[in-house]
């Protein structure tokens, strides 16, 4: 199963966010998607969500070498400010979510299982997620996402909240998890990225390209990167 | 300090001219055509400067014609005493109560955010010098309208001069009184949360003010002249203190939180006072409930927001009961009152839009669901899903259809009863009719405003009200109820149209919900 992304552009009125977009994201592989501030990572992110409409292009999904719309299912998103529902407890937003999700799920668990897999502790499965910490929330966040089971996982700088411990779990998570998605992950932080993802793909003057990695030892690798980033098109 | 006044003022400024370019641009159709560069092209800012300053202008008197029209002057028919004494009787106690309602100092607004907390401005001069200028601003805006009404009513020269100081004193001794009690125990309380004890005093003061002169008692000018030289000596007292009092960073820190601020914004005027509930979510554990998918969600959704949902409206039918006892009291012991109350009721049915209007939850509790629920949901895709949307739309109407029923069933029953009871009518379907518009208008406001919210979603992630047309909306709900104040119809005719056209109107918009909603219902971006 592939993402393709095709000739995506993106305006806000005179300013040219996303030029040109195309690109080919395949399942079983986790994206690294840097790009320096104000490059229009959330603007891809909120034009593959449907936040916001497209200016020209498209995107879509194909698999077996068929074609067909990116639905509301096939997509899930994390953003950086965790949002969950406030007055609801996490298990039962676990609920909520496996119950509106239910025909979606394969090899559906129980919530404490789900609990298990995202490292949650017994205490705080029953407590309001108004009493979260920010990287609870963001954990969370990420755990709906996870078992509403999406083909497509948007991350927009989901590490940056967890402390050490939490981070390595779940960058152990999503290795575990990405034989079956397509995971394309947005960060600043380029060792995250040169460790954890697969293919780094770079978002430089509204254009998407990537960076071919081999043979190339990691601090050569990062020059090269800093060198894409820099450049003036 | 005049140089920190000076930098608030030119910010203040900045900001609105920027919100008014912002809303300009937020109009539809025009949206399309202005582009982003408008904030930074001259002559337009120019404009916006000038509407901005003229409205700075205009604002200092509006606000105070129209508190002196409807509040004092429109009421003077009511009572049988002086007019003079009476105009300065209401005064007096209006004050009070104004006073510890409206501080200046302790309200939360953005522009005090921005510049206390984020531009970190030295406290005390931007607190004392913008609380100066309201003051001077408050006498003033006061003092033209205290001599024309005034004169109108008789009221001695020197009594509409002093009144206006009267009011500043007032200011100026309730807030002397709370830097002491900051000084004390260190709390700070937004004015747009006022404390059970604000509100009792709130009370008495309104009591006190429109119950006396029923019963023939009024201040006159004598009483007047006495109790404002001893306002005045506080006065002078409590401004020596509050210029001299140091802490005013420590309790701006503690008033100019986001979610007080961001309150303010989202309620427009006396909605500020209503929705003070929000704060106040039950945000308990121990509902639950066994239902499952939307009516789970929605349903823990409702158990946990009570205070907005059913227990305002359970006020709301207590005071309607008891309203409704006083007037068959008032029937079965004074006659004229039940030949007038019948009358009342055969012609003035459309007045009950407004009452209607006034009492519907609606528009507060969209407000609910979308700061505590759906800001977050529906940053989620899947919530986002056409099934989800509509499913949690339709256990949404439910509730809002119910809860607004229960005030609504007793004022039509109430309404039914006091026309019986007050020596009924030649055809009987006037009873049903009465019933059942009032039904009809309570699930037409619900149906109405969770249509619009569905439809016009105005929010945006940081829950600021970004879209003009729901303003539109909301001004024109109010002002199409305002204006059935002024119409008599017989109740019979009246009450057949509004049946038909709450039912035609519902179910025309919950059509283009279902149709429209699972695209237009998004955060603003």
């Amino acid at each position: 199963m592939k993402l393709v992304v095709k000739n995506l552009k993106k305006n806000f009125e005179n300013k040219v966010v996303l030029k040109d977009i195309n690109f080919e994201f395949e399942k079983g592989k986790i994206y690294g998607l840097l790009g320096r501030n104000g490059a229009g990572k959330t603007t891809f992110f909120n034009c593959l969500n449907e936040d916001i409409e497209i200016d020209a292009g498209e995107f879509f999904i194909e698999d077996n070498g068929k074609q067909r719309k990116m639905e509301a299912e096939d997509i899930g998103y994390v953003l950086s400010t965790p949002n969950v529902p406030e007055f609801l407890t996490a298990r039962e937003f676990l609920k909520f979510f496996i119950d509106i999700n239910k025909k979606r799920i394969k090899n559906k668990k129980t919530i404490d299982e789900y609990f298990e897999f995202m490292k949650i502790e017994k205490e705080d499965r029953d407590r309001l997620l108004k009493d979260y910490s920010h990287g609870m929330k963001n954990k969370m966040q990420m755990l709906v996402n996870i078992i509403a089971n999406p083909n497509v996982l948007l991350l927009d700088e989901p590490l940056t909240s967890f402390d050490v411990v939490v981070a390595e779990e779940m960058k152990q998570m999503l290795r575990e998890i990405k034989k079956d998605h397509i995971i394309i992950f947005s960060t600043h932080i380029m060792e995250l990225a040169l460790d954890l993802c697969d293919e780094i793909v770079i978002l430089n003057k509204g254009i998407l390209e990537e960076i071919d990695k081999n043979n190339l030892d990691n601090d050569h690798l990062k020059n090269k990167i800093i060198d894409a980033l820099k450049e003036e098109n | 300090m005049l140089k920190t006044f000076v930098t608030s003022f030119k910010l203040q400024n900045t900001y609105r001219t920027n919100s008014i370019i912002y809303s300009i641009k937020q109009l539809p159709l025009i949206k399309r055509i202005l582009p982003n560069r408008l904030y930074s092209s001259k002559g337009l800012k120019t404009f916006a400067g000038i509407i901005s300053i003229l409205w700075e202008i205009i604002s200092i008197f509006i606000g105070k014609i129209i508190y002196i029209a409807a509040m004092i002057f429109g009421v003077m028919s009511w009572y049988k005493t002086n007019q003079a004494d009476t105009f300065i009787h209401l005064f007096t106690f209006l004050t009070l109560a104004g006073g510890v309602l409206n501080t200046y100092m302790l309200n939360p607004t953005k522009d005090k955010y921005y510049a206390i907390i984020l531009m970190n401005i030295n406290a005390r001069e931007y607190g004392l010098s913008n609380y100066y200028y309201q003051l001077l601003k408050l006498i003033i805006g006061f003092l033209p309208f205290t001599i024309l009404f005034g004169w109108m009513l008789g009221v001695p020269l020197w009594v509409q001069i002093l009144l206006p100081f009267y009011i500043l004193v007032t200011k100026l001794i309730v807030m002397n009184y709370i830097l002491y009690k900051f000084k004390k125990n260190k709390k700070a309380i937004s004015e747009n949360l006022p404390t059970k004890f604000v509100w009792s005093f709130v009370g008495a003061c309104l009591l006190l003010a429109y119950g006396l002169p029923f019963l023939g008692i009024v201040i006159n000018s004598t009483i007047f002249l006495f109790v404002s030289i001893i306002a005045i000596l506080l006065g002078i007292y409590s401004l020596i203190k509050i210029h001299n009092f140091k802490e005013y960073r420590k309790m701006y820190k503690q008033i100019l939180t986001e979610s007080n601020v961001y309150m303010q914004e989202k309620a427009n005027g006396t909605q500020a006072m209503k929705d003070n509930s929000l704060k106040q979510i039950e945000l308990d554990a121990k509902y639950t409930s066994n239902k499952t998918g939307f009516a789970y969600f929605h349903d823990l959704f409702a158990k946990r927001h009570k205070k907005i949902l059913t227990e305002a409206a359970k006020k709301q039918s207590a005071v309607i009961l008891v309203i409704i006892t006083a007037m068959i009291i008032g029937i079965t012991i004074n006659d004229s009152f039940k030949t007038k109350t019948n009358e009342f009721l055969l012609i003035y049915l459309p007045y009950f839009v407004f009452i209607m209007y006034l009492i519907n939850r609606s528009s507060s509790v969209t407000q609910a669901m979308f700061m505590n629920c759906d800001h977050s949901m529906l940053t989620y895709r899947i919530y986002r899903t056409p099934k989800v949307i509509l499913g949690i739309f339709k256990e949404r109407l439910k509730t809002l259809i119910t809860i607004n029923l229960m005030p609504a069933v007793l004022i039509g029953g109430g309404l039914a009863l006091l026309l019986y009871l007050s020596g009924g009518t030649d055809n009987p379907i006037n009873y049903v009719i009465l019933f059942i518009s009032i039904i009809a208008m309570s699930i037409f406001f619900s149906v109405h405003y969770l249509v619009m919210y569905y439809l016009l979603q105005p929010y945006n992630v940081s829950t600021e009200m970004k879209s003009s047309t729901y303003k539109v909306v909301q001004w024109l709900t109010y002002i199409v109820s305002w204006y059935m104040i002024q119409i008599k119809m017989p109740t019979f005719g009246f009450g057949i149209t509004t049946i038909v056209f709450c039912i035609a109107y519902s179910l025309i918009s919950l059509f283009l919900a279902y149709k429209y909603a699972p695209k237009t219902f998004k955060l603003r971006i």
